[in-house]
């Protein structure tokens, strides 16, 4: 046949494949059978393989295998899409705000039953408060990040300003600071920062997402968080604070040069500031939170995240119990600490009162004790909606589009306002106008 | 941009008057001088890569952008020592993905090339019109629904995952059709079918050798396509051991919250990637003057 | 290669009866079917049938079932709700016509830009070319993903050097991130990578163009820029219609470098073009059906710009396609 060779060539190239197929070996098959079972983790950041390991060494009988998926926005997505696909692993770590759409989307599974009284008396209320929905537990809490003023102690010194312990004091800082250097602020802000500006308004007491029996009701627009949009549209207005985003070359290169002296965020900005200016060790101080009524004593979360066990898991029992025993074992929060995690636990918050301050923030001796009193005064009952994913891409353009074009910041909430109504009403969800 | 103003400002005064006595002056120095702005324009991101790969983190931000640093070395280690040597597997990974994937996809595309040039077969019209609309189509839209029926097979987050798709190019087979069409003319087909070659032999012995410089030109855009093809390898990978340098280096630049980014071990780790294809492509570049002999030749 | 495209439709077609030939003078033979079917076997896994799902799924959309504040969302029929949804949209609008600001810049100097260069390197008494022709052509081999990084320190105003010179010289920076300078900025990021390859084939194209006829203009008396505009350039036409043409594709298409200069400037938006917002439909807002809508939106469209291109330029590059 005179084909035949043409049939070979053709059976050459698709073999080629086949033995690429081989020849990218790992597998993706888990050992089944009588062994030890295998549950598969999907999170990121430098104290998960410490945490595995701990586990592993711990319990012969249940072994997790650990995969960095990508940050907190990347890898929700990939979660839900490998659902869809039936590719889910077991347990997976999911930022607090992205729980709900990880509930609605059938990813995160109800572990109510399987938490025990131990591990539930181990988080605060407030704590609990971030993984539980309709009384349903869907998530054992594994860091936290209370909102707190990360600030420059040698330039603000300087420039002899204290450092504020309200807002309206923050402002008049602002404005100290800009009288004493013009090139320098004392803060910048982001307008497409979600997490900021929800944690902000929640301090000021809105209520973003709620739920009363089957009907929710959106309050992105409410009047804490005009009044949160309009206290940084003063400062953007009067030039006291300077429009940036953050963590970009630009902004980076501003904080080097001594030009940004706080940044308003939360327990873990100590360690990202080092990422950015290893030089600046020793400069910078952590502070509370400045409130909107002196003498409160109030804060948010801004980030952190906790662990959720997958509906497509096959093994839901012993990955709770991996969950559970991550983020409240003794073992587990000295591991956290040690990479510079938060910990959501009390015992963990405990343990960190012993250790070391941030590399950043030498000088600071009070710095644990400091983060265990803000953490002990965080907020109860914030509760996130199931479409924050679309309110966040939404706040994020309208607030950007707001600073850009010189807009009201309060007109950019009512425009998210409108769009998560919008897709909550689309999917089905009872909304009250 | 602004580095491409002056050099167009310079060239339309070049193009508008010639002046036809002073042409053998401008005739050298007028192209010459463009042209080195041309490599300037394109030469000077490169050298910042370079020389932003030897900032220390604490330089990165704060010295003068084209100020070199004095943090090479701990860079290289800090890159070397990220995630237990990922970055090794990345290149390793990309290797494979842009390697392989390149040379299967090359020879896929010059059978179905051939094929289409030098035959009439049922189907042809459709296969032909099905792969012009397939080079048309964003490759984003068809990375989920390609995820999802991987999954089906359970290869998602496979490297086949990301090889196989990168196989079949529409751009590739109707290079090879055209480059076919030039470069194998249908009397030396017809004259080795008279001396009683097989249609077998037709295509190994005198198609694919007058093909190769066509297949070169393939394979070097299907190995850059692919290294560059960053939406499908994010989709569908999830362990960071098996992503490719693109999707690895990114994931160094997107952290999660509380996770500063690292710019420092990206941008060394970018500045290397660069060097072993720029060394590929300056090495095939020479067949592409093969490419154009022959073409000058047949055409 | 490309080059040869216009060539190869006029030779084959000149010589001899093309492809057909060989048929009537042979009984059939597998050898077609045998050469293309690993092609059309990939084809039809991973283009035609993701293809066909798509469009499916465009018609399906992620709604709550089993009530409760906490319900799940699950796949339902809901017709052609997504392409209401899609078209009705007014950022897609706004998407595509931020996408012709920045095409009708990047388009044209890209190419333009590599014809330039293409000419200069194939004209008579250029020095360097060997060292240009390598080193414009060099950003093609730096992925997008790293060159829009590199450009973005380029542009932040304290990691810029241009903006370090104005700053010296005028104590003012260059706001390359803000509209309008943004599409000039953005598309400088695809001419920078994409001149290079468009010279390439420009110049492959020329040097594809007999000595004799530059020869005979040049005893004519017409000068080395008269012999490239007014014999080369046309000669080179069907290749340009080529390079345009992807050219157009590809600012279609375009993803990365907004997407990746996003974090650096608050004027880019989640849907700043086309395909940034079906990206954040399909991962960012879960809704896959909706990206679905949108792609086979703007792959139609593609696919009639395209056609409407080719009318209306030559219809030769494709071959002799009857």
């Amino acid at each position: 046949m005179r084909t035949t060779k043409l049939v070979a060539v053709a059976t050459a190239a698709l073999t080629c494949v086949a033995l690429a197929a081989c020849s990218s070996g790992s597998g993706d098959e888990a050992a089944d059978g009588d062994g030890p079972i295998t549950l598969d983790y999907w999170a990121w950041g430098t104290s998960q393989p410490g945490l595995v390991e701990a586990w592993n060494a711990a319990n012969p009988d249940v072994q997790v295998r650990h995969t960095d998926a990508g940050g907190g926005t990347d890898s929700s997505a990939k979660l839900l899409t490998a659902t869809r696909a039936d590719e889910a692993p077991d347990v997976a770590v999911v930022e607090y705000n992205t729980l709900p759409a990880m509930i609605v989307g059938d990813v995160a599974a109800d572990i109510t039953e399987q938490v025990d009284e131990e591990t539930k008396g181990a988080f605060t209320d407030a704590v609990w408060g971030l993984t539980t929905f309709n009384d349903a537990i869907y998530g054992i809490p594994q860091d936290v990040g209370p909102m707190a003023l990360v600030y420059n102690e040698a330039r603000l010194a300087e420039l002899g300003v204290a450092v504020p312990t309200t807002w309206a004091e923050f402002a008049d800082a602002a404005a100290a600071v800009r009288a004493a250097d013009p090139d320098t602020y004392l803060a910048t802000f982001a307008p497409g920062e979600f997490g900021f500006f929800s944690g902000m308004a929640q301090q000021a007491g809105a209520e973003w997402w709620s739920v009363d029996g089957e009907t929710w009701t959106v309050g992105i627009d409410d009047e804490p968080s005009r009044a949160v949009a309009d206290y940084w549209q003063d400062l953007v207005d009067r030039d006291l604070v300077k429009v940036e985003s953050l963590l970009t070359p630009e902004w980076n290169a501003q904080l080097n040069a001594g030009n940004i002296l706080s940044w308003p965020s939360a327990l873990w900005a100590p360690g990202v500031i080092y990422g950015v200016a290893p030089d600046m060790a020793g400069q910078w101080a952590l502070a509370k939170l400045p409130q909107w009524e002196a003498g409160d004593d109030r804060v948010a979360f801004q980030g952190g995240s906790a662990v959720v066990v997958t509906t497509s898991s096959e093994h839901p029992a012993e990955a709770a119990r991996f969950a559970a025993w991550i983020n409240s074992s003794e073992e587990g929060a000295a591991i956290q600490i040690e990479t510079g995690q938060y910990p959501a636990s009390l015992t963990g918050q405990e343990l960190a009162t012993q250790s070391e301050p941030p590399v950043l923030m030498p000088q600071q001796t009070d710095f644990w004790t400091l983060a265990a009193e803000i953490a002990g005064s965080t907020l109860p009952d914030i509760s996130w909606g199931p479409n924050v994913n679309v309110a966040s891409s939404a706040f994020q353009d309208a607030m950007q589009a707001a600073a850009d074009s010189g807009t009201p910041f309060r007109d950019a909430l009512a425009t998210t306002q409108e769009t998560v109504v919008e897709d909550m009403t689309t999917t089905g969800f009872d909304v009250q106008e | 941009m602004t580095t491409t103003a002056p050099a167009r400002g310079r060239t339309g005064a070049q193009g508008s008057a010639p002046p036809r006595l002073a042409r053998h002056r401008t005739g050298r120095t007028g192209p010459t001088l463009v042209l080195a702005l041309g490599a300037l324009y394109c030469l000077v991101p490169v050298v910042w890569v370079v020389v932003a790969s030897t900032k220390a983190r604490s330089e990165l931000f704060s010295t003068f952008t084209f100020a070199p640093g004095s943090g090479l070395l701990d860079n290289l280690r800090d890159l070397f020592a990220y995630g237990d040597g990922q970055y090794g597997l990345w290149v390793l990974n990309t290797a494979l993905y842009a390697g392989v994937g390149a040379l299967l996809s090359t020879l896929v595309s010059v059978m179905a090339g051939f094929a289409l040039a030098k035959y009439r077969f049922a189907g042809q019209r459709v296969l032909l019109y099905a792969i012009l609309a397939g080079v048309l189509l964003p490759g984003i839209t068809l990375a989920i629904p390609q995820y999802l029926l991987l999954a089906e097979l359970g290869l998602a987050g496979s490297h086949l995952s990301v090889l196989l798709p990168s196989v079949i190019s529409p751009f590739g087979i109707y290079l090879s059709r055209v480059y076919a069409l030039s470069a194998v003319p249908d009397e030396t087909i017809e004259a080795a079918r008279i001396d009683g070659a097989r249609e077998s032999r037709v295509f190994t012995s005198i198609a694919l050798p007058m093909m190769l410089p066509g297949m070169v030109t393939v394979f070097m855009l299907q190995f850059v396509g692919i290294w560059n093809n960053f939406l499908l390898p994010f989709i569908m990978l999830s362990d960071q051991d098996r992503y490719p340098l693109t999707v690895g280096l990114y994931t160094l630049l997107s952290k999660g919250s509380g996770e500063p980014a690292l710019y420092s071990i990206a941008i060394v780790g970018a500045a290397l990637s660069i060097v072993p294809l720029v060394a590929m492509l300056l090495f095939l570049q020479r067949f592409w003057r093969l490419d154009l002999i022959s073409g000058g030749l047949k055409g | 290669m490309t080059t040869t495209t216009p060539r190869a439709a006029h030779g084959s077609a000149a010589t001899a009866a093309p492809a057909g030939a060989p048929r009537r003078r042979r009984r059939p033979t597998l050898a077609p079917y045998v050469l293309s079917a690993p092609a059309v076997l990939l084809y039809v896994a991973f283009l035609a049938v993701p293809i066909a799902y798509a469009v499916y799924l465009s018609f399906r959309g992620l709604r709550l079932t089993g009530g409760g504040a906490f319900g799940r969302r699950r796949e339902v029929w809901v017709g052609a709700d997504n392409y209401v949804a899609a078209l009705t949209d007014p950022e897609l609008g706004a998407g595509l016509l931020r996408l012709l600001v920045y095409g009708a810049i990047a388009v044209p100097l890209t190419l333009g830009l590599a014809l330039l260069f293409a000419l200069l390197l194939d004209m008579r008494g250029a020095r360097l070319v060997r060292f240009s022709r390598t080193a414009i052509f060099l950003p093609y081999a730096v992925p997008g993903v790293i060159a829009t990084l590199l450009w973005g320190f380029m542009y932040l105003p304290s990691t810029s050097p241009f903006s370090w010179v104005t700053r010296r010289l005028a104590d003012v920076t260059i706001p390359f991130l803000d509209v309008p300078l943004l599409y000039p900025s953005l598309a400088n990021i695809a001419i920078w990578g994409g001149v290079g390859f468009n010279m390439i084939i420009l110049y492959t194209s020329l040097r594809g163009i007999p000595d004799e006829i530059s020869e005979s203009a040049r005893l004519d008396g017409a000068s080395e820029w008269q012999i490239a505009l007014r014999i080369k350039v046309p000669l080179v036409g069907p290749a340009l219609v080529l390079t345009g043409l992807f050219a157009l594709i590809g600012t279609l298409q375009v993803y990365g470098e907004p997407a990746t200069l996003k974090p650096m400037t608050s004027a880019i938006s989640w849907t700043f073009v086309p395909l940034m917002k079906i990206y954040r439909d399909a991962f960012l807002r879960d809704d896959l059906p909706l990206a679905a809508a949108s792609s086979v939106v703007l792959a139609l469209g593609t696919l009639v710009v395209s056609i409407a291109l080719l009318r209306l330029g030559q219809r030769r590059v494709f071959g002799e396609q009857s």
